[in-house]
């Protein structure tokens, strides 16, 4: 049964890495052996990648003479090297040529026709393995890496552990008493920071912010309120419209309270399945509820849109909070027409966590030709972590095919090999066919394809008493597989690090497979631990945090020695978070260090400077562009010429960055250690470094400080007041002297250090 | 030893190489860069090819034209459409129009075989003319890398499938004001006239962050330590050039999507601030209900095209402006029940600019919208099919390359094309 679970493509993603990296980091041999070389080689590159796909229970040659395990099952590997070996000893009577060599280049009748190219790498692996199969001298092999993987490599400072997490997961700097038990007890006292951290409310919105990366579900081709079906919702969808504004005189405020709080209705329908993952992991609930919760997220406003708000305001503390969300279990849909109306066992509506919210039903929509199968490649996206498209095998001739067959998705190889495994699940999610945007749920009227693999999932039938509640047998299904876990592991890698965790190299002729191979490993076998512990903690997803947050690879920070050749190079090529700060993270960050946000980066710059929208533009960018680096000076130059003036005017002991020097303190020896001091400071504050007062970070700072006070006098008469645009902020029109320029220095100051990496990068 | 780490880097996979080899030694902005100019306009969800450029008419291919409607400006054949679009409609241009304007400098490539048909591995395919791997650069971005790295805004992109290969940053700019804007950074609203610091100051600023990156380039760092130091340093020093846009931002921008778009690269274009741009419009995808999108979407792209060329023209850039029109799959050669038509594996390009030589139709599909394979050198229809050439992605970046004459850079050879022979195209596409 477990076996059924876990094939579909999952030695490409979740058991290769495990066995290939084992061996690797426990067993650094030097010539690797008969079974390293079936797992490196045979298995890892040629069997693993391009048999098993097929050659599997349930797969397209389950009922060939060769099927081989799952290798994430115990012992499976083993059982597979025995299986292949004994079918490498096949010789064709006729030719007397190995049965297997024929085979994978299309001869002897291979269902799957030519799969490998005769004298390519893989098939020169192959051949190698049924020499070795058949007695005879091995290939020479290559010397495997000895060195254990983070040799050389240095960890970060634990207080910049400390900042990263609190500024990353909190949108606070860390405390004093923070800084302080860290500094004392090192990396554990981190966990129980992060503890504490991890029931801050900042750190369930960067959750839902995080998850919504992931899943971008207000992105949806419509107005959030026609998630809700005419069908279904039209006396209620639409609530808003009647709401009475006649106790507003004036007509255009009038309108104004309908669009805003049309805006707000919205808003708090988009927020619903963000919602779900904040309320599952504030309340310790497993995870797994992210694809079986018997509920969604309502606020007071989205529960009038559903036609509940009657029924659910007694469990509200604050009607009028719109953003209060509450459990419930909606009753089944009721349609215009008794025809429409959702056929349920129970009387409810059959939820399955995220899966069946009407939110991610839009987001991700179904035409007549495609029948779901958008969805089905969301789910096994986001859900077990599988890309099913992105690496489509090329066909011979596509379109030729499509004329061919008459039904290609379930006659053609090609096509067979994917549609086996898309379609069953496509067919789980028959009664939410609504198309042309009309709502989601709705039941085809001609009953459900029939020229598609039948309902089910990875060979298990979805029985017909089930069909009703699809979504939940396939959510019960999916909570127990270990990909799931894996997968969720993944998302959080992704929220963390900003990018997502590497896929295992294609090329294997790359000169550098190797080592990008140990790279993918190293972080896989990570992923996989971590992935078994939250599945042990009953899938607390704080868990995965913690654990995320304090491996090496979160904590990998420099190198303590040059890395200077290429496989090295290519092995350490993605260690070290050096994330480039999103947009809405800088605001965050800004709001931290001085008090209040700049604004821009949420607003008219916020695409520009690599946010996403949920629906067009979805991925953020990893590298500034010459664009963002303008937007990067613009803020330094409007953050000091806000922040310095005003915090200048703050009593010193109220103050952020200058707390212990007045603008009239200018560059002499009796001054020098006092300036120094605030630079010390403000490095600490903006950039998170821990810099003595003598470092040559302090020394360039100090030196930009007083060479332009320098200046300033060298060139003579200067005006004693700052330009008009940096004034004390809430002091109105008041122009701020400056007669020793010091507040223009100190304002330069603030602008090189907003310009730096430690500022603009995790 | 800076060098050699480049060289690692590169092989690593790193994208540190080309962004910043040439920056780091500089102490000013960039040179303007001076063309030629690469615009890909992308009809993102997949065409109806026998709608524009290969026509059929024949069956049930078509409901809107027959066979004998099929019109021809000088050696290319064309879909009639103008009775059928909205050509009251701001921005439209009919294929009558688009042809007659155009065709005597069109490259029409008909019969390109994508191989696959669905819309993720095609676009990618399509934009980098490598199907099996997520790492390749689109070709805009592989153009900027080479050809112009250190530009501000060297690789636009408005959508679409935009990987950049981690050797060149791409840059969104959505709105026409907000170039604007990002232009005078240094200074108050953006305002000439208002700097935030005097010169002498903004050069100390400038001088503390440079002497901060050469110590850091200094020591020993990771590899991603190392890219994103380069490449923060690159985009803040870089971001000075972008003041030469300022003049050349249209005061009364148009009001259509492509034309929007392409006012913003050309601005940059003529600023030489950048050097390619990827444009796109989507909803091609026209399962639901094919003749209503496609005659909708067409002459909008059409204008798009047109929009771009007519306003180059006027910045005195037309003759440096390379135009490629793509989408990432056709559509199929029959109508499904919902009036729609699905996914379709061969289909068509068009490319425009100079040095390719127009009025010209490379390729060509049967009846049934199937491939006729090409004689690899001559380019014509291959008189045996079966020792003929499919054309395939892979094979018109080649050419791209070639053409633009990337193929040998540093940046392209990273990112090779093992064409086995056999399959290799041995004529220029381009003339």
């Amino acid at each position: 049964m477990i076996s059924r679970r876990l094939f579909f493509l999952s030695a490409l993603t979740a058991g290769l890495g495990s066995l290939v990296i084992a061996d690797e980091l426990q067993h650094p041999a030097c010539l690797a052996d008969e079974r390293n070389f079936f797992t490196d080689e045979v298995w890892g590159k040629v069997v693993g990648r391009t048999c098993l796909k097929c050659h599997k229970a349930g797969g397209d040659a389950e009922d060939s003479e060769l099927t081989l395990l799952d290798p994430s099952l115990d012992g499976a590997l083993e059982k597979n090297r025995e299986r292949l070996t004994k079918f490498a000893k096949r010789r064709d009577p006729k030719s007397g040529k190995s049965r297997v060599l024929l085979k994978v280049i299309g001869e002897l009748d291979h269902g799957g026709e030519d799969v490998l190219t005769k004298g390519s790498t893989r098939y020169r692996i192959l051949e190698d393995f049924v020499r070795r199969a058949n007695g005879e001298r091995p290939a020479p092999l290559a010397l495997a890496n000895k060195k254990p993987f983070f040799e050389g490599v240095r960890m970060i400072d634990d207080r910049k552990l400390l900042r990263r997490l609190t500024l990353q997961l909190g949108a606070r700097l860390p405390a004093p008493e923070e800084y302080a038990t860290v500094q004392e007890r090192g990396l554990p006292a981190i966990s129980l920071v992060l503890d504490d951290l991890m029931n801050e409310e900042a750190f369930y919105d960067r959750l839902a912010e995080g998850f919504n990366d992931i899943f971008l579900t207000p992105g949806i081709d419509d107005v959030a309120e026609n998630v809700l079906s005419y069908e279904h919702f039209d006396k209620t969808r639409h609530w808003y419209q009647k709401e009475d504004f006649s106790h507003i005189k004036d007509e255009q405020k009038r309108k104004e309270a309908g669009w805003e709080l049309a805006r707000h209705y919205r808003e708090s329908i988009q927020r619903e399945p963000m919602e779900l993952v904040k309320f599952i992991v504030r309340n310790k609930r497993p995870f797994t509820e992210l694809i079986t919760a018997d509920y969604i997220m309502v606020s007071p406003y989205s529960a009038r849109g559903y036609g509940i708000y009657e029924e659910v305001k007694d469990r509200f503390k604050d009607i009028g909070n719109r953003f209060e969300y509450i459990p419930v279990r909606l009753k089944a849909l009721k349609g215009r027409s008794e025809k429409t109306n959702q056929e349920s066992a129970t009387g409810f509506y059959p939820h399955a966590g995220l899966l069946s919210t009407f939110q991610y039903l839009k987001r991700y929509p179904t035409t007549e030709t495609n029948r779901n199968r958008l969805r089905v490649r969301m789910y096994f996206q986001h859900f077990l972590g599988i890309d099913i498209m992105q690496l489509a095998p090329r066909g011979n001739d596509a379109a030729a095919i499509t004329a061919k067959y008459e039904v290609p998705t379930m006659q053609a190889t090609d096509c067979v090999v994917c549609h086996k495994v898309i379609d069953p699940v496509a067919g789980v999610f028959q009664d939410f066919y609504a198309l042309d945007g009309k709502g989601v749920y709705q039941p085809r009227a001609e009953g459900w394809f029939d020229d598609m693999f039948p309902p089910g999932h990875e060979g298990e039938a979805l029985p017909e008493s089930e069909r009703w509640r699809g979504l939940q047998w396939l959510g019960e299904r999916t909570a127990k597989d270990p990909r799931f876990a894996i997968a969720m592991v993944e998302h959080v890698w992704y929220i963390l690090n900003g990018r997502k965790a590497l896929r295992p190299p294609e090329d294997i002729d790359h000169p550098l497979f190797a080592a990008r191979q140990r790279a993918y490993s190293g972080q896989r076998r990570e992923i996989e631990l971590i992935a078994k512990q939250f599945a042990s903690d009953n899938f607390n997803l704080k868990s995965v945090f913690r654990a995320l947050a304090l491996s090496k690879f979160y904590r990998a920070d420099g190198l303590a020695t040059v890395a200077d050749y290429p496989a090295r190079m290519a092995e350490l090529g993605d260690l070290g978070v050096v994330r480039l700060l999103s947009p809405e993270q800088i605001e965050r960050k800004l709001k931290a260090i001085f008090g209040s946000d700049w604004g821009p980066l949420n607003d008219q710059f916020n695409i520009l400077y690599g946010g996403i929208d949920s629906k067009e533009v979805t991925e953020r960018i990893a590298d500034p562009s010459g664009a963002m680096g303008a937007i990067q000076r613009m803020m330094a130059n409007e953050i000091a010429c806000r922040q310095v003036p005003t915090d200048f005017a703050r009593k010193p002991e109220e103050r952020l960055l200058f707390p212990g020097i007045e603008p009239d303190v200018v560059p002499s020896s009796g001054n020098e250690a006092k300036l120094r001091e605030v630079i010390v400071h403000l490095h600490q504050r903006l950039l998170g470094r821990f810099d003595k007062g003598d470092s040559a970070e302090v020394d360039r700072t100090y030196e930009l400080f007083a060479g332009i006070i320098e200046e300033a006098n060298e060139r003579g008469q200067f005006e004693p007041r700052e330009i008009y645009s940096c004034r004390v902020q809430g002091e109105g029109e008041k122009r701020v002297e400056d007669p020793h320029y010091t507040m223009r220095a100190w304002r330069a100051v603030v602008t090189y250090l907003l310009r730096q990496h430690e500022f603009l990068y995790e | 030893m800076r060098r050699d780490f480049i060289k690692l880097c590169g092989l690593a996979g790193l994208g540190v190489a080309a962004p910043v080899s040439g920056v780091r030694a500089a102490t000013k902005e960039p040179d303007a860069y001076e063309g030629p100019y690469f615009a890909v306009f992308n009809a993102s969800g997949g065409w109806d090819t026998t709608y524009l450029m290969d026509p059929k008419g024949v069956g049930e291919t078509n409901r809107l034209y027959k066979q004998g409607d099929i019109l021809t400006e000088g050696a290319i054949n064309f879909a009639p459409n103008a009775a059928h679009i909205d050509r009251a409609k701001e921005g439209n241009l009919s294929n009558e129009d688009f042809f007659k304007r155009y065709a005597s400098e069109l490259l029409v490539l008909n019969g390109l075989d994508y191989s696959v048909n669905n819309h993720a591995p095609c676009s990618r395919y399509m934009a980098t003319g490598k199907l099996d791997s997520l790492a390749y650069p689109t070709f805009a971005a592989l153009a900027a890398a080479a050809k112009g790295p250190e530009c501000p805004l060297a690789f636009l992109t408005f959508g679409n499938y935009s990987n950049t290969g981690n050797i060149v940053p791409m840059a969104r700019v959505p709105y026409l004001p907000t170039l604007g804007r990002i232009a005078n950074a240094d200074c108050v609203e953006g305002n000439p006239r208002s700097p935030y610091h005097e010169d002498f100051v903004n050069d100390r600023i400038e001088a503390a962050l440079r002497r901060q990156s050469d110590v850091r380039a200094s020591q020993v760092r990771l590899p991603r330590v190392e890219h994103a130091h380069s490449m923060l340093y690159a985009a803040q020093l870089n971001a000075k050039a972008l003041q030469r846009v300022t003049p050349f931002i249209n005061q009364k921008p148009p009001r259509e999507r492509l034309a929007q778009q392409a006012e913003i690269a050309l601005a940059s274009f003529k600023a030489g601030v950048c050097v390619s741009a990827n444009l796109s419009i989507g909803q091609f995808d026209s399962h639901a209900n094919n003749d209503r999108d496609q005659m909708k979407l067409i002459p909008e792209l059409l204008g798009g095209i047109d929009y771009m060329l007519r306003r180059a023209e006027e910045l005195g850039i037309r003759d440096r402006l390379v135009i490629v029109m793509q989408s990432e799959m056709g559509r199929t050669p029959n109508y499904n029940k919902g009036e729609g038509k699905d996914h379709w594996s061969i289909g068509s390009m068009m490319f425009l600019g100079p040095g390719i030589k127009g009025n010209r139709v490379i390729g060509s599909t049967d009846e049934g919208q199937f491939l006729n394979p090409i004689d690899a050198k001559t380019l014509a229809i291959a008189k045996d099919p079966d020792k003929g050439l499919r054309v395939r992605p892979e094979n018109v970046h080649q050419s791209l390359r070639d053409f633009a004459g990337i193929a040998e850079h540093e940046a392209s050879l990273k990112f090779p094309f093992v064409i086995p022979e056999g399959k290799r195209l041995r004529g220029s596409l381009f003339g």
